[in-house]
């Protein structure tokens, strides 16, 4: 088992009611993890807490997760640099937005490359150009001597994927990956996530609020709202036989294409 | 059939950019929309749909083209005639926390447009606000509330009672309902086609979601780069038989379709509307392009009733 959280709650601030509470799963190598429910459901703030970078003040109040035997909670900042980054790493909504706009990418790839690694600036450079061309980016030179507006919405989402798994990580945590990019892109960018876990082996995590790309990718499945998991099992149970109401409900809100129609 | 309330025929806008160039949001666009129906307008960023959906506001004018509503070509109004002529086209926005003045009560923001037309007393605003709240499906009391102390789908709802309150005879809504989350977008879509049901609104509808589209829209119409692809009566949609339409149907994830299934991926990316290829705007991303493609630019044309194409080849699909 690679992760194994239990009995999860986090806290923000001097807020005593914990924000999401109760969160427990598991998840094996090379497995995929989807987490859906809709805004304020607190999905985000797990994944974010599983990699210890919970914004404004929060914590983890409750609870423990295991990453490989470790106990994450009670590790130090100088232990998860060397975890963060490299055994586990994010892939965010906007990946443009994770960048600094005023430095080029490849300036920023290649620091990030050196500072989890020993390779020199050469290496580094090449390490990257491989990443980027397995992301299918044409002209991967050119990526790299570019700033982040210079590229589209999709492109800036491949090199975020690159960058997340230049290191290999077991483990992806991959944050509304989709959710800023036109339909098209969806499907393709959808297409090379499958690809490259199955291709390395990673697990992943992946938090949507779209039930079709969750239903595609996932393996399991877990449910939010408001703060507590509603239901969770395999993708395929959950989906074609959900339990709980806000389940059903959820589901059968779903625009699709062989609905009734409403005219 | 009923009637054709608004018919934009061969609008083209073009902004110019640095070089003499300019950039085509909407190349020759020509369709009809009829009395109390819903025409989707579908496409992915940057395909000239909001650009289609200001010239039909009034708020752009166009380069060329005709916009006839009410037997005027409404591009062609100044003054007086044009304010008057908002009266009967409303518009409900994207993001409808930034629709609304923060400063403002509900009551007064329903009412505002009422007011600006002269059509209401002061003395009755609150009792038209609250029949307006009556009728998007929110407690009359919300009257007193400001927009930061409502949810998001509470706001749209707001805003649709906005909209409605001038009893318009066409609102046009831009992705009205992507800001919100899947189970409020369908509370907000029976509310329209509730309104629609009572009150025979005609709904101009701007949407990149093809499901959310297929499930209330008479009539679709797709566009890409500028250009009108195909357009279709909303329950024929699986027939459509433009590349790029079947593209958009595949690319569509549901949580009906088997797990791990193989997914067509259309390869490329939209190529910039400053440098747009010769012929076909689609023919670089197309599977099946071939010679003509690349020298002539195919025609909207009728292949049956009501579904017009613009493919040289369009895809056999019986």
């Amino acid at each position: 088992m690679l992760l194994d959280v239990k009995n999860l709650a986090v806290s923000y601030g001097k807020n005593q009611s914990p924000t999401i509470q109760g969160v427990n799963f598991k998840l094996d190598e090379g497995k995929i993890l989807a987490i859906v429910g809709e805004s304020g459901s607190g999905k985000t703030t797990v994944i974010r807490a599983i990699l210890n970078v919970l914004p404004g003040g929060g914590h983890v109040s409750e609870g423990e997760i295991i990453f490989e035997g470790k106990n994450l909670c009670t590790l130090d900042e100088k232990s998860w640099r060397s975890i963060r980054g490299k055994d586990m790493s994010m892939i965010f909504q906007d990946s443009g937005a994770m960048m600094n706009p005023i430095h080029t990418i490849g300036k920023q790839f290649i620091e990030y490359i050196q500072t989890h690694s020993d390779l020199n600036k050469q290496a580094a450079y090449e390490k990257a150009i491989e990443k980027l061309t397995l992301m299918n980016l044409p002209n991967p030179e050119n990526i790299l001597k570019s700033y982040t507006f210079e590229l589209s919405g999709g492109m800036r989402q491949r090199v975020g994927i690159a960058m997340a798994i230049t290191f290999q990580p077991k483990l992806l945590l991959a944050d509304e990956p989709t959710s800023a990019l036109d339909v098209t892109t969806q499907a393709q960018i959808v297409g090379e996530l499958m690809f490259i876990t199955r291709g390395t082996g990673a697990a992943m995590i992946i938090v949507t609020h779209n039930l079709g790309v969750a239903s595609y990718l996932s393996d399991d499945l877990i449910v939010m709202s408001q703060g507590k998991v509603v239901e969770s099992g395999a993708t395929v149970d959950v989906i074609k036989n959900p339990q709980h109401e806000y389940t059903k409900s959820l589901l059968s809100s779903v625009p699709e294409m062989d609905r009734c129609r409403y005219v | 059939m009923s009637d054709i309330i608004m018919s934009v025929e061969n609008l083209t806008k073009k902004f110019p950019v640095d070089g003499g160039k300019f950039l085509t949001a909407c190349d020759n666009i020509t369709f009809n929309v009829r009395k109390g129906e819903t025409v989707g307008i579908v496409g992915e960023s940057g395909c000239g749909k909001t650009t289609l959906l200001k010239a039909i506001m009034n708020m752009q004018s166009p380069t060329s083209g005709k916009i006839m509503f009410r037997g005027k070509d409404i591009t062609k109004l100044t003054g007086e005639e044009k304010r008057q002529n908002y009266r009967h086209i409303q518009m409900v926005f994207q993001d409808p926390t930034a629709a609304f003045n923060p400063k403002m009560k509900i009551r007064d923001i329903i009412c505002e447009p009422l007011i600006n037309f002269d059509l209401i007393d002061r003395s009755d605003i609150d009792s038209k606000a609250r029949e307006l709240l009556t009728q998007v499906d929110l407690p009359p009391d919300f009257v007193d509330r400001y927009p930061h102390n409502m949810s998001g789908g509470q706001r749209q709802r707001v805003a649709i009672a906005r909209a409605i309150a001038l009893e318009p005879e066409v609102i046009a809504c831009d992705e009205a309902t992507s800001a919100l989350d899947v189970s409020v977008q369908d509370t907000i879509i029976k509310l329209l086609v509730k309104l629609q049901r009572e009150k025979g609104i005609t709904y101009i509808f701007i949407c990149h979601d093809l499901a959310l589209v297929s499930m209330f829209s008479h009539r679709i119409a797709v566009m890409y780069l500028g250009n009108m692809m195909e357009k279709i009566d909303g329950d024929k949609l699986k027939s459509a038989r433009h590349p790029y339409t079947r593209a958009l149907l595949k690319a569509v994830f549901s949580t009906e379709q088997a797990k791990n299934q193989y997914i067509e991926i259309l390869p490329g990316e939209i190529p910039s509307p400053l440098d747009m290829p010769s012929g076909c705007p689609f023919r670089n991303r197309c599977l099946n392009c071939q010679e003509l493609c690349a020298k002539e630019k195919p025609p909207f044309r009728e292949i049956e009733a009501n579904h017009f194409v613009a493919c040289h080849y369009p895809i056999d699909i019986a």
